[in-house]
C-alpha cells in the first residue's frame, strides 16, 4: 500500500533533520517528519498483523485466500455465520518462537512478512490492524504501542496484567482515537446476548447476585530450569517482565498458571465469564468497592496460582455481589463447566461459558422478545466482525478497552486479595486501594530492561 | 528464636509437601529472625523446599505491608536488608529487592543506590528503587543516572518518567542532549512522561538517525508532552504541537491532535479542527466529527 520509495524517504527526513538541528525542541519540527506518505484508510481490504502465533493466535490468521474469496470467521469467536468477513489478508507475522513463526507462515501461504520484534512490525505503514495474542505480560506494551503507531487493535484477554497497565492501554487508544477490541468474544455470542435482554428487562427482577462457577486450577509437576531453545528468543518472550530463570513449563500456553505472568483461571476464564457478567449488568464504567478472597494452594509443584478459590465483589450503586467461585457449584438448570448464575429477586437465569465453548443460556431467556419500549441491546454481528465493522465506523466495539480493563481489574483484584490475605476496599473512580499501601504498590509493575509503559 | 519458629523452619525442610505447607501457611505469625534461613532456603536442592521458603518470606511481608510503619515491618525490613549483602547468593539479593519493593521506605533507600553500579543486580535495583513512594528514591534514581554507564541510562530514565517525577525534569531534559540516540531517545520519553516545561529548551535527538520507531516515539512524546501542558493550561506550547501534528500525513497523528483539541477549550482549536470536518480520510473526518461534538458538548453552560 505504501508508495513511498525508501531512497527519497531517507533523503527528505535528511533535509528535514537538517533543517531543524538547532531548533528548539518542540518549537520546530519539519512537516512530515514523522512519515512521509499518506496510510489509505481501512476500506474494503483489510491488511492485518499478527503478533503471538501460538494456539490462540494461529486462529485468527486470514489465509492468502482471504484476500479476495468471501469467508467466514472461526465460530469460536461468535459470528452466527451469517455473514462474511471483510476481504483480508495477514500480510505480516510475529513471534518471538522461529517453530511457531514458521508454522503460522506456511498455514496461511502467500508471501508474509516474518518478524521476530513487533516493532519492525508495527513500523509497516500498509497494515490496518493487529491481533495480538502474545503472553499476558505482554497485552498492554503492545496495545500501547501498536496504537502508537497508528494500528487498531485486536488484543487477547485478559487485558492487561496490572491496574496501570489497563489504564495506560485506554488513554492510548482515546489519545490516538484507535480502536481496541479485547478478545473476550462471549458479548458476541447469541446466548449471552439472549440472556443480556432478558436480564436488563427484569425479567429475573432485580439482581443482587452473580454467582460463577469454574473447576479448579492445574498442578504443575516440577521440571527442571534450562538454557532456553535455540528457535525461542527468551529474553524477548520476558519483555517487561520480572527476570526468572527459563523453564519449559513457564513458557507458552502454561505461563497462565504462574501469578506473575498468567494468573491462574480467574484471570484465563475469568475474563470470559466475568465479562459477560459485567455487560449483563451495565458495569463497564467501574468496579466494585470491596474485594475479598480465600484459597488453598497446591502443597507442591511449579505453579503458585491456588488450587481453589472464592473471590467475593461489592458493588455499590446498585449494590450486588459477584462472586468467583473455584469450583463454586454447578447450576442444574444448565450444566457446564463453567459459567455465571443471575439471581434476580423473581428468578434467576444461567448462562454457560462465553468463551470457545459452546455458549449457551436458559430457553426462557432464548424465546423473551424485547417489548415495544422495552431495553433493547446491541446484538453483535460477531467478535471479529464487530471489531471489523468498528475500524470502519469508529465506533467503540463491543468488548471496548475500557471494559476489558474493568474485567481484568475484578481478576487482578482477585488474585492480590488472595496473595496478601486480606480484603481490598477498591475505589473504582481513583483506581486506588484504600488504606494499603502495599496492594496499591502491586497495582503496577516496573519493567525490565528496554520495556517500560 | 524460639521453639516455634525453630519447628517451622525444620516443617519448611519436611520431605512431606503438606507439612511443608502447613508451615508456610503459618509464616505471617513468624518473627523477622526467621528471615535470614528462609533466604537460605530459597536456594536449597529440593524444589519443594525452595517453594516453601518463597511462600514463607511472601507471607510474612504481606503480613506487614498494609501500612506503613510498625515494629515488626521496621524488624521485616532490616532482616531483608541483611541479605543484600555481597555473601548472600544472587537469588536470595533478587528476592530481597522484590520484597523491599513492596514493603520499603526512605530507609532502605541507602542500601539498595548503591547496587545500581552493580551490573549483576542493577536492574533489580531500580526495580526496587522505582516502586518505593518515597521521595528519597527520586533523588538515588537521579544520583544513579549521573553514575550510570550509557547502556543503563535509559533503564534509569524510564524509572523517573514512570514516577513522573517533576525533580527530573532538568536532568531529563540534558540528557535529551546525550550524543548517544538511545540515552537521548529515554530522555525524551521520560521528560514527556513528567510533562513539565524544563527551564531551557532541550536539544532535539537526532532525527537523521533515528531509526521507523524511534520516529514513532518521537511523534508519541510530543503528543505526551502536549497533552500535559494541555492541562497545566500551558496552551502555547500545547496548540504549537498540535497544529504540527494536523500537517502529518500520519492519519493516527491527525486524530491525536484533533482528540486532543477538543479539549482545549479555546477558539484557536476549533478553528484547528473546523477544517478536518471535511478530510477526505475516513476515520480523520469521522474523529473531528467526534471532536467538534465534544467541543460543542463541552461548551454548553451547565444546567
Amino acid at each position: 500500500m505504501s508508495a513511498v520509495k525508501p531512497d527519497s524517504r531517507r533523503k527528505f527526513l535528511r533535509q528535514s533533520a537538517t533543517a531543524a538541528a538547532g531548533a528548539s525542541l518542540f518549537h520546530i519540527v519539519p512537516s512530515t517528519v514523522f512519515g512521509s506518505q499518506d496510510r489509505p484508510a481501512p476500506s474494503d481490504r483489510l491488511n492485518i498483523g499478527h503478533i503471538g502465533l501460538g494456539g490462540r493466535g494461529r486462529r485468527f490468521l486470514r489465509p492468502a485466500i482471504s484476500a479476495t474469496d468471501r469467508v467466514l470467521q472461526d465460530p469460536n469467536l461468535g459470528g452466527r455465520g451469517e455473514r462474511y468477513l471483510r476481504p483480508s489478508q495477514s500480510i505480516a507475522l510475529c513471534d518471538v518462537d522461529s517453530n511457531r513463526l514458521d508454522e503460522a507462515a506456511s498455514k496461511i501461504g502467500g508471501k508474509p512478512r516474518l518478524y521476530k520484534d513487533f516493532r519492525r512490525l508495527l513500523e509497516q505503514r500498509d497494515i490496518d490492524a493487529v491481533f495480538i495474542a502474545s503472553p499476558d505480560h505482554w497485552h498492554a506494551l503492545m496495545t500501547i504501542m501498536a496504537c502508537q503507531a497508528g494500528k487498531d487493535v485486536f488484543v487477547e484477554k485478559p487485558a492487561c496484567n496490572t491496574i496501570e497497565e489497563g489504564r495506560a492501554m485506554v488513554v492510548a487508544a482515546e489519545r490516538y482515537g484507535r480502536v481496541v477490541q479485547v478478545g473476550s468474544q462471549g458479548r458476541s455470542q447469541d446466548a449471552a446476548w439472549h440472556a443480556c435482554k432478558y436480564v436488563r428487562n427484569g425479567q429475573v427482577g432485580t439482581v443482587r447476585k452473580v454467582t460463577c462457577w469454574h473447576y479448579e486450577n492445574p498442578l504443575g509437576d516440577w521440571t527442571p530450569n534450562a538454557e532456553p531453545p535455540p528457535h525461542l528468543d527468551y529474553d524477548a518472550w520476558l519483555g517487561p517482565a520480572q527476570w526468572v530463570p527459563y523453564n519449559e513449563r513457564r513458557t507458552h500456553g502454561r505461563f497462565r498458571w504462574m501469578l506473575d505472568f498468567g494468573g491462574g483461571q480467574i484471570r484465563d476464564r475469568g475474563a470470559h465469564v466475568m465479562s459477560i457478567a459485567m455487560w449483563i449488568m451495565n458495569q463497564d464504567h467501574t468496579g466494585p468497592v470491596k474485594v475479598t478472597a480465600t484459597g488453598d494452594p497446591y502443597p507442591d509443584g511449579m505453579y503458585d496460582s491456588p488450587r481453589n478459590m472464592t473471590v467475593t465483589y461489592e458493588f455499590k450503586n446498585p449494590d450486588w455481589t459477584l462472586l468467583w467461585a473455584q469450583p463454586g457449584e454447578t447450576p442444574p438448570e444448565l450444566p457446564a463447566k463453567y459459567g455465571a448464575k443471575y439471581w434476580g429477586d423473581n428468578g434467576s437465569v444461567v448462562v454457560t461459558y462465553g468463551d470457545g465453548q459452546p455458549t449457551d443460556t436458559e430457553d426462557k431467556a432464548k424465546r423473551y422478545q424485547v417489548p415495544c419500549g422495552g431495553v433493547e441491546v446491541y446484538r453483535s454481528p460477531g467478535h471479529a466482525e464487530d471489531f471489523e465493522d468498528c475500524i470502519k465506523t469508529r465506533n467503540k466495539p463491543i468488548m471496548h478497552i475500557e471494559a476489558g480493563h474493568r474485567v481484568a481489574s475484578l481478576c487482578i483484584l482477585g488474585n492480590i486479595a488472595y496473595a496478601l490475605g486480606r480484603p481490598l476496599e477498591w475505589d473504582p473512580v481513583s483506581e486506588r486501594v484504600r488504606d494499603d499501601e502495599e496492594a496499591n504498590r502491586l497495582l503496577s509493575r516496573p519493567g525490565r530492561g528496554q520495556w517500560h509503559l | 528464636m524460639t521453639e516455634k519458629e525453630q519447628k517451622f523452619l525444620a516443617d519448611l525442610k519436611h520431605t512431606d509437601a503438606n507439612v511443608r505447607m502447613a508451615a508456610w501457611r503459618q509464616a505471617d505469625q513468624m518473627d523477622a529472625a526467621v528471615v535470614p534461613e528462609l533466604a537460605t532456603l530459597l536456594t536449597a536442592e529440593e524444589p519443594g523446599v525452595r517453594k516453601a521458603a518463597g511462600e514463607a518470606l511472601e507471607r510474612l511481608v504481606h503480613s506487614v505491608g498494609k501500612s506503613a510503619g510498625g515494629q515488626k515491618r521496621g524488624a521485616i525490613v532490616k532482616e531483608l536488608l541483611g541479605l543484600l549483602t555481597e555473601k548472600r547468593p544472587a537469588a536470595a539479593r533478587i528476592e530481597a529487592l522484590r520484597m523491599l519493593s513492596l514493603i520499603g521506605g526512605a530507609e532502605v533507600v541507602p542500601s539498595v543506590a548503591p547496587l545500581l553500579a552493580e551490573p549483576p543486580l542493577r536492574e533489580e535495583a531500580a526495580f526496587c528503587l522505582e516502586r518505593i513512594p518515597e521521595a528519597a528514591a527520586i533523588e538515588a534514581l537521579l544520583a544513579g543516572l549521573k553514575q550510570a554507564p550509557d547502556d543503563f541510562k535509559p533503564r534509569l530514565l524510564a524509572a523517573l518518567g514512570h514516577r513522573r517525577a517533576e525533580a527530573a525534569t532538568e536532568a531529563c531534559a540534558a540528557a535529551m542532549g546525550s550524543a548517544n540516540l538511545e540515552v537521548a531517545m529515554a530522555a525524551m520519553k521520560a521528560l514527556a512522561r513528567i510533562g513539565v516545561k524544563p527551564k531551557a529548551e532541550p536539544q532535539l535527538p537526532n532525527m537523521l538517525a533515528m531509526s521507523d520507531w524511534q520516529r514513532i516515539e518521537f511523534a508519541d512524546s510530543l503528543l505526551r508532552y502536549a497533552d500535559a501542558q494541555l492541562q497545566r493550561k500551558n496552551y502555547e506550547d500545547s496548540l504549537r504541537i498540535y497544529r504540527l501534528l494536523l500537517t502529518q500525513r500520519e492519519e493516527h497523528l491527525q486524530c491525536a491532535a484533533l482528540i486532543s483539541l477538543s479539549k482545549a477549550g479555546v477558539p484557536e482549536a476549533a478553528a484547528a479542527i473546523y477544517p478536518r470536518l471535511s478530510s477526505e480520510n475516513n476515520t480523520v473526518r469521522i474523529t473531528a466529527e467526534k471532536a467538534w461534538a465534544a467541543m460543542q458538548k463541552a461548551a454548553q453552560p451547565k444546567a
